[in-house]
């Protein structure tokens, strides 16, 4: 039997866990005061602090945000969600596109949705552009709720073996670190091309907008490569709308030296990230933190909450944060557990002040 | 306090600056003023945890970790005739690294590869999408002391588990350390399969390596 003096929370890992209010509020402040190191922005305050500390101690098993403090919800991998079963997450529910978008509207009553292509990365999309296209035009058809196209730019394909170009891990092992450099590039050139191909295409064919999910997972030269492809997209399609949403907190430094528009991008925190995707073009951009698995959820969420309010106090864009298994606080968990999914995200609009999730 | 703290401090910032002839000098500068190659060799191990922890950090990036690796590389070799005859050219381990079969995901197992590459192990990279078998292939045939397993997906990181049953099998387990990593691995997770070391990140891979080499 555990005292009434100790909460019910999570470990990073989904696990439960009991702390007391001096272990949570210990939790809390380290991981508020990680993030502000990590990132330079600035810890949450004191009543920030106690306002976390009340939302992950609430004896509720789900929390929420105040009446009147909504926000927009967004989906990503469009109906693969519905329709997908790799033995994970999805619900292997057989459906069609058409389907998985109408119950997504209908019925869970998605703010918006997206179509996705079954490897949800930009490049093998190319060569079936016409069907996407096609699908979009009849879902569209259907739908009144905004309905995206989404994809993952996803470079990591770019490169041996599954690209054109060298693989700068393996070049980097072998201390040819310029020549690992000039690959990267290249293939940054490469995505753009190839987003421009293919947003340009499913947007002329009704698409409201581009979801780029996953952003800089392949480092920050993917980042680069990105950042040029959604120039591309604004200067042909102007009325489009453009979520750029990223792969983790800090874009992972793999060619080091990579710039956009005059900026080394290795190393951008949340803050510093949203201003180049403003310059890009972007109308919303979509922040990650990282779940750590050995800390709890007090200390992941304060951290994260601390990146995004970060990001928060310095955006023009509205931001949409990244909230899911082991991103925005929330317990690295196949099915991550209700009550921390329900705390991260009332955490990340009423103290972060996200615009959607 | 060390006689040569000036020249400690050196090659410590040296390596964190990570130019190569930048740290070739500060070795060179140190070994003239009288300070052991072994102190030398020392203090740019020091150096190079510095690094791994500004890289954690995302304060230096991969390639930085690699030049500075590299440039320790170099001032060891000019080092090596001052070096007991038992301590040249030697690694902490040999590692077989690679992401467990059905999975293709690649960045991640990489950098822990380099990252281990440069904190002196040597490192046989199998790349991804590695069949279980060729594994067990690298610690009875090639010498392998340390098996590094990714996955990045909850539907392979069992694989990882099929792995160790292999070695169980082929009767090398208690030869071996196995280490865990990828984004839905766990402590928990690792601890249920029998692994001997999970890491959340390339830089705490490195140091949990090490301690496991007692």
């Amino acid at each position: 039997m555990k005292s009434m003096s100790e909460y019910c929370t999570r470990n990073g890992d989904g696990s439960t866990l009991y702390q007391n209010k001096e272990q949570m509020m210990q939790d809390i402040r380290d991981g508020t005061a990680d993030a502000a190191d990590m990132a330079g922005v600035r810890e949450l305050n004191a009543n920030e602090i106690d306002h976390l500390f009340e939302i992950i101690s609430s004896k509720r098993r789900v929390v929420g945000v105040e009446r009147g403090r909504e926000v927009v919800l967004s989906y990503d991998v469009g109906q693969l969600d519905m329709a997908g079963d790799n033995g994970n997450s999805g619900g292997g529910i057989a459906s069609s596109r058409l389907n998985g978008a109408l119950v997504h509207e209908r019925t869970l009553c998605a703010d918006t949705f997206e179509l996705a292509h079954t490897d949800y990365s930009i490049k093998p999309v190319k060569p079936v552009i016409a069907n996407e296209m096609n699908d979009m035009e009849n879902i569209q058809n259907n739908l009144t709720i905004p309905y995206f196209y989404g994809a993952m730019p996803n470079m990591g394909l770019y490169y041996a073996p599954d690209g054109p170009y060298g693989n700068p891990a393996d070049l980097m092992r072998e201390f040819k670190i310029e020549e690992a450099q000039q690959e990267a590039e290249k293939s940054a050139v490469h995505l753009a091309r190839d987003i421009e191909y293919v947003s340009t295409r499913v947007y002329k064919a009704g698409a409201d907008g581009f979801n780029f999910d996953t952003t800089a997972s392949a480092g920050d030269a993917d980042f680069v490569g990105t950042l040029h492809g959604v120039e591309k997209l604004r200067a042909q399609c102007p009325n489009a709308y453009i979520l750029l949403g990223m792969a983790g907190e800090n874009v992972m430094g793999i060619h080091g030296e990579i710039e956009y528009d005059g900026q080394v991008v290795a190393g951008l925190f949340p803050q510093e990230q949203v201003v180049l995707a403003e310059k890009a073009g972007a109308d919303v951009f979509g922040p990650v933190a990282n779940t750590n698995t050995g800390k709890s959820l007090a200390w992941n969420l304060a951290r994260a909450v601390t990146f995004v309010r970060g990001c928060a106090d310095v955006s023009n864009l509205p931001l949409h944060v990244n909230m899911g298994m082991g991103v925005g606080g929330i317990p690295m968990a196949e099915t991550p557990p209700l009550d921390a999914v329900t705390r991260c995200s009332t955490a990340m609009v009423e103290i972060a002040k996200v615009d959607g999730i | 306090m060390s006689d040569f703290a000036n020249e400690t401090k050196a090659v410590i910032d040296a390596m964190v600056a990570y130019k190569v002839d930048g740290i070739q000098k500060a070795a060179a500068s140190a070994k003239a003023a009288g300070m052991e190659a072994t102190e030398i060799i020392e203090a740019m191990g020091a150096g190079m945890s510095e690094v791994g922890i500004q890289f954690q950090r995302g304060k230096l990036f991969l390639p930085h970790v690699l030049s500075a690796a590299n440039g320790m590389t170099a001032a060891v070799k000019e080092l090596e005739a001052d070096l007991p005859i038992d301590q040249v050219g030697t690694t902490l381990a040999k590692v077989c690294m690679g992401t467990v079969e059905g999975d293709v995901h690649d960045i991640g197992k990489s950098i822990v590869s380099t990252m281990l590459q440069c904190g002196g192990f040597e490192v046989v990279d199998l790349g991804r999408d590695v069949p279980s078998p060729d594994f067990i292939d690298q610690v009875v045939n090639n010498g392998c002391t340390m098996v590094g397993l990714s996955a990045l997906m909850t539907t392979t990181m069992t694989v990882q588990e099929d792995v160790i049953k292999l070695l169980k099998e082929a009767g090398v387990r208690d030869q071996v350390k196995v280490l865990v990593g990828g984004a839905p691995v766990t402590q928990a997770f690792a601890d249920k399969i029998g692994a001997d070391c999970f890491s959340e990140s390339a830089s705490e891979q490195v140091d949990k390596a090490k301690a496991l080499l007692g």
